[in-house]
């Protein structure tokens, strides 16, 4: 691709985490309000995931074009892009798997530990990222990214938790950890990359 | 901490980039370091001093 020609069509990363972000709010809101029943929000979010390939496309490119790539952040986008790939087949597998197997089989043992792998996948790649990171400035990023997403799960976590002991809200699965996290990962990502974008 | 990296840059005509490319770093690095956003740690900013061939109080400097 020319340089006039990635000026005109820049990477737009931020667009697709949007729709994203929505999506699974739009998606927690009708699951919570019973506007929707399982396994269709399943189904839903596993589509949504779907989104997060062509955004870490778009991020990678944007990162080349400003800048802001190190051999260490190549690799953990690989690696994440695979665990990815890996644990939305796995929920798909698992969610049509769950109907045909029943309630109480033990089969339902590997079919909750297969998506949980790809997770635990997630969580080395980004302690492998943060050990094989040589660029001080991106690592601190991402560590700040890190603490940012671990304040966003305590405050959401603390606030829905005692909402839920009164019986406002109503119970969610616990794994909501990890998305919040990540959410919390990225926008901070994106904002501390201003700091070094313009020359 | 202020810094004179982009006047040392200019004298010698190196782009972010350029400058990037010597010290090992991203461009983005170099970038937050020029503009304040961001300390260098004291083996970075010896770095920068070996690079500018000068001592690292004549490019970083204190408030």
């Amino acid at each position: 691709m020319s340089a006039s020609a990635e000026s005109e069509n820049p990477p737009r990363p931020w667009i697709w985490a949007t729709l994203f972000v929505t999506n699974m709010a739009l998606i927690a809101a009708a699951d919570i309000f019973d506007v929707i029943e399982q396994p269709v929000p399943l189904i839903l979010i596993m589509l949504n995931m779907c989104l997060l390939a062509p955004m870490i496309a778009a991020a990678r490119q944007r990162q080349e074009q400003i800048g802001a790539m190190s051999p260490a952040l190549r690799i953990y986008n690989n690696r994440a892009l695979a665990c990815m790939f890996i644990y939305m087949v796995a929920m798909i597998a698992g969610g049509n798997l769950y109907h045909v197997v029943g309630e109480g089989s033990p089969l339902l043992w590997p079919i909750a530990i297969v998506p949980v792998l790809p997770l635990l996948g997630m969580i080395w790649t980004m302690y492998r990222y943060y050990q094989d990171e040589q660029d001080e400035f991106l690592r601190h990023r991402a560590v700040t990214g890190a603490l940012v997403g671990l304040v966003l799960v305590l405050v959401t976590g603390t606030v829905w938790g005692f909402f839920e002991m009164y019986g406002l809200v109503p119970h969610i699965w616990n794994w909501w950890v990890f998305p919040v996290w990540a959410i919390g990962l990225g926008l901070t990502t994106c904002l501390k990359q201003r700091d070094g974008s313009a020359e | 901490m202020k810094n004179r990296l982009k006047v040392l840059r200019a004298e010698r005509d190196w782009s972010q980039q350029d400058l990037a490319d010597r010290v090992g770093v991203s461009r983005q690095s170099v970038n937050a370091i020029e503009t304040g956003k961001y300390d260098p740690s004291l083996p970075l900013a010896f770095t920068f001093a070996d690079i500018f061939e000068m001592p690292i109080e004549e490019i970083f400097l204190r408030e």
